[in-house]
């Protein structure tokens, strides 16, 4: 089932266990890049698992049947490769970016680390560095913000809890549930390899049926849950910070919407580099800093408005914020706007079009969030059909001129609830 | 491939241009040869607020309508502050390049320093130090940069609170008037375009820009202070941080020390992150890298632990040191090396990285390097190689940081030799 457009660089491929393979070409460069991605993250945990998905991406390269953890680590290293692994909400990728000679080499060790023995005597060593890993983003108000905000707007989902769990649920878990789990995650129907460079699709192909071919298929993954969004107001008082965050969060589209560059585009003109909030909350002396990020998954996306300032200058940060979010909604963007953001999204994608690991995590967005690959050109389509008519009317579907959820963290206990 | 070049221009301005002609973008770097070590004492903090005011309203544009023009050709732009230099660094379409060029040189030579921006800019400075202090990390590093360089290489680009109530606008103006001018720029250039176009671009808009003296190239003054110091703060971790002098990045051993690292830190086969964290569990945090100022070098370890486990992470970091020189193996030599090349070659599909390493080579080594020239040398490392420079750089003489909830009992500035991340 080899699909191959005469009009981009892509092949897909579908083994009969279900894996997707996904292949850009690109002539020129020097390297290669390759990864799994495993549609599974913290929202496909139950309550009690929580941070589950990221200590197993930890003990994924603890062992195999094959290989030892040392093995994994030396075999990476004698590439040279740039490798590493994430988890988040609803995805776990694992990579490596090497020289074109290497990519062979790569992909073998990627798929074997898939098929993971997860040695039972490593297991409470590495629960300790996730551990330590929680102690470390509690250090960061940054990270204990964002967490509050996902605990407090997604109030009874899973996408609520930390990608990193808790010490509760990190110190309950066992290697028995994490064997469970990642038996029916990481089946290769709920997986992809996706691969990006100077390479021929064949080779490509030819590897992963000899590699994953074996792998056994565990049928459709339960459906997920689309989160509530709730409102409010939750303030969670830190006195060993010295500055305040403070946030809104508005109901927004999903990475699948057909409007996310146009959200996008809004955030930026709100939030960006040369942005309303630089000028007129950061360049106003109010606040450091000041930001506007569409968070989106598959199924749903919030708008966040944000702001670290002094803990006394709140109230007059929080005002600016809305301010400018109420300009946003009733009164039109001006077209110099929506140009300005769309030539920096041009020049981006130009750079991203570049490198093969670029690729790669464009590749893994678009098969989530698109269930296929989009050329530049396609992508250079959709940033140039944002107007700011199509912003004004996602403004219009997705007000942020409404109480919204406002969460805030620091030393001060404002607003009083 | 088309080979680099490398002029000086009759203004003084240094350039190189790696032409790249298959690359749909171009990147620059422009790199003002003067930075904190070149503020004042009484106003520290000052190179910073240049930096972040020049573009806050020049002759010819507001702050807004440069930043306009700026975006209306697309333009990636950053610009930051070290301790040597100023760098002004851009991404752009190749048909852009010359007005993005244009669009520099109007905030390099014409800035106003209007009064209003100065004075939101310094304010912005003070509440940046208060949000420094929400940073274990940043702090962390600015408490060892004080304590390792000494009091003129070790200043941290915001500055001291008293230090920016001190600042106005005339302090910016006569930084900027004393340390911008042709002489004082190198300028980087990689990406789709024609050596000649830039040649004609940075002759179209630099000449004549004050001095054409070759200045602001010595070496820094350097003041290693090896004790232990612990720094109290209320953090879930406490966080370590140890440094030693190494040698600066034109030094014959440079390839040497790259290759060092390498072994102790260059990937999860490393021996920080196997031993640390692989083996033991102790952190998820451990790593060991250089900084490499004019001259100079110096290597740092750090990591960051729960406070009951702060004492062992500390002393593993330093065995894992001290047994360096003991027994090294071909293997773990061969993987650092592969590391380095391997890393050169994948970045270099980058057309950033290959500006970067361009300006990088304009300002160490006063030329650009080809790439086959630095592999080669750290291809010819041995163990021997390995082993000598241990003994030549005894690590006998620490500068230890710890911030935290408690100091490590019983630990003292340890006479101990030592060197030396990744995380997944």
């Amino acid at each position: 089932m080899i699909r191959m457009s005469e009009q981009t660089p892509y092949t897909l491929h579908t083994l009969a266990n279900g894996l997707r393979v996904v292949i850009e070409r690109m002539p020129g460069v020097r390297s290669a890049a390759a990864g799994f991605l495993v549609q599974t993250g913290a929202r496909d945990e139950v309550p009690e698992l929580a941070g589950v998905s990221h200590f197993l991406e930890h003990m994924m390269f603890k062992g195999t049947a094959n290989r030892t953890w040392g093995d994994i680590n030396i075999d990476f290293d004698r590439m040279g490769s740039t490798y590493n692994a994430f988890t988040s909400e609803d995805r776990t990728v694992y990579y490596g970016w090497v020289r074109k000679a290497d990519l062979g080499k790569q992909i073998e060790l990627l798929a074997d680390m898939m098929r993971s023995s997860l040695p039972p005597d490593e297991f409470t060593t590495e629960k300790n560095v996730i551990l330590e890993e929680i102690a470390m983003s509690k250090d960061s108000l940054e990270h204990v913000m964002f967490d509050f905000l996902q605990e407090k707007v997604f109030a009874g989902h899973p996408l609520a809890w930390p990608v990193l769990g808790y010490d509760h649920t990190l110190a309950a878990m066992t290697r028995d549930k994490m064997w469970a789990y990642f038996q029916r995650r990481y089946a290769p129907d709920n997986m992809m390899l996706i691969v990006a460079g100077n390479v021929e699709p064949s080779e490509i192909i030819e590897q992963a049926e000899a590699c994953c071919g074996s792998w056994k298929p565990a049928g459709p993954a339960p459906p997920r849950i689309v989160p509530p969004v709730h409102s409010g107001t939750d303030v969670l008082p830190i006195d060993r910070f010295k500055q305040q965050v403070v946030a809104l969060t508005f109901p927004s589209i999903a990475a699948t919407d057909p409007r996310i560059e146009t959200a996008s585009a809004a955030a930026t003109i709100l939030g960006g580099d040369n942005s309303r909030f630089f000028w007129n909350i950061v360049q106003k002396g109010l606040a450091p800093r000041a930001g506007a990020q569409h968070l989106d998954y598959t199924d749903c996306g919030v708008m966040i408005l944000y702001a670290a300032c002094q803990p006394d200058r709140c109230e007059e940060v929080l005002a600016a914020i809305r301010t400018e979010a109420g300009r946003m909604c009733e009164e039109r963007v001006s077209k110099q706007e929506v140009d300005r953001v769309k030539n920096k999204r041009r020049t981006s994608l130009a750079v991203e079009a570049e490198a093969p690991y670029y690729r790669l995590t464009q590749l893994m967005d678009d098969m989530e969030d698109h269930g296929a690959p989009r050329t530049i050109e396609e992508t250079l389509a959709e940033v140039d059909a944002v107007s700011a008519d199509t912003i004004h009317d996602y403004l219009q579907a997705c007000p942020i001129n409404i109480p919204g959820h406002l969460t805030s963290v620091g030393p001060r206990n404002w607003p009083e609830v | 491939m088309k080979e680099n070049v490398h002029q000086q221009l009759p203004s003084g301005l240094e350039y190189g241009v790696t032409p790249l002609p298959d690359r749909h973008v171009v990147s620059f770097q422009l790199r003002i040869l003067a930075g904190m070590a070149s503020e004042p004492p009484r106003t520290l903090g000052l190179a910073r607020l240049v930096e972040e005011t020049l573009d806050k309203g020049t002759e010819a544009y507001t702050a807004q309508g440069l930043a306009d023009a700026f975006d209306a050709i697309g333009a990636g732009r950053q610009s930051g502050t070290g301790r040597e230099t100023m760098t002004f660094t851009c991404t752009v379409l190749p048909e852009h390049f010359e007005r993005a060029l244009e669009l520099h040189a109007e905030l390099l030579r014409r800035p106003k320093f209007p009064d209003e921006a100065v004075a939101v800019n310094v304010q912005l400075g003070k509440q940046e130090l208060v949000a420094l202090d929400d940073d274990a990390h940043g702090l962390v590093d600015k408490l060892i940069t004080r304590q390792a360089y000494g009091p003129v290489a070790g200043r941290h680009q915001l500055g001291e609170h008293e230090t920016l109530e001190r600042i106005t606008r005339t302090d910016l103006e006569n930084y900027w008037r004393t340390h911008f001018c042709s002489g004082r720029i190198i300028a980087a250039v990689a990406g789709g375009i024609e050596p000649r176009r830039v040649a004609d671009a940075l002759t179209r808009h630099f000449d004549g820009f004050g001095s054409s003296r070759r200045e602001g190239r010595g070496a820094l003054p350097i003041e290693f202070n090896p004790k232990t110091t612990h720094h109290d703060k209320a953090l879930e971790q406490e966080h370590i941080a140890i440094c030693w002098p190494g040698v600066d990045a034109t030094h014959d051993e440079f390839p040497v020390q790259q290759v060092t690292l390498g072994i102790l830190s260059g990937g999860m086969s490393g021996r920080l992150f196997t031993e640390v964290r692989e083996k033991r569990g102790l952190v998820y945090w451990v790593s060991a890298w250089q900084e490499t100022p004019r001259g100079a070098g110096m290597v740092f370890l750090g990591a960051s632990t729960t406070p009951d486990r702060c004492a062992k992470t500390y002393t593993t970091l330093l065995h894992e040191v001290d047994r360096l020189a003991e027994d090294i193996t071909q293997d773990e030599l061969d993987r650092a090396v592969t590391g380095i090349v391997a890393n050169q070659e994948t970045r270099g599909d980058t057309t950033r990285s290959r500006c970067a390493e361009l300006a990088s080579d304009l300002f160490f080594f006063g030329r650009p390097v080809p790439i086959e020239e630095k592999v080669a040398k750290v291809q010819a490392v041995t163990i021997e190689d390995i082993r000598r420079y241990l003994t030549l750089h005894p690590r006998n003489r620490l500068c230890v940081i710890t911030l935290g909830p408690r100091p490590m009992v019983g630990l003292d500035a340890p006479a101990v030799k030592a060197m030396g991340g990744i995380g997944r």
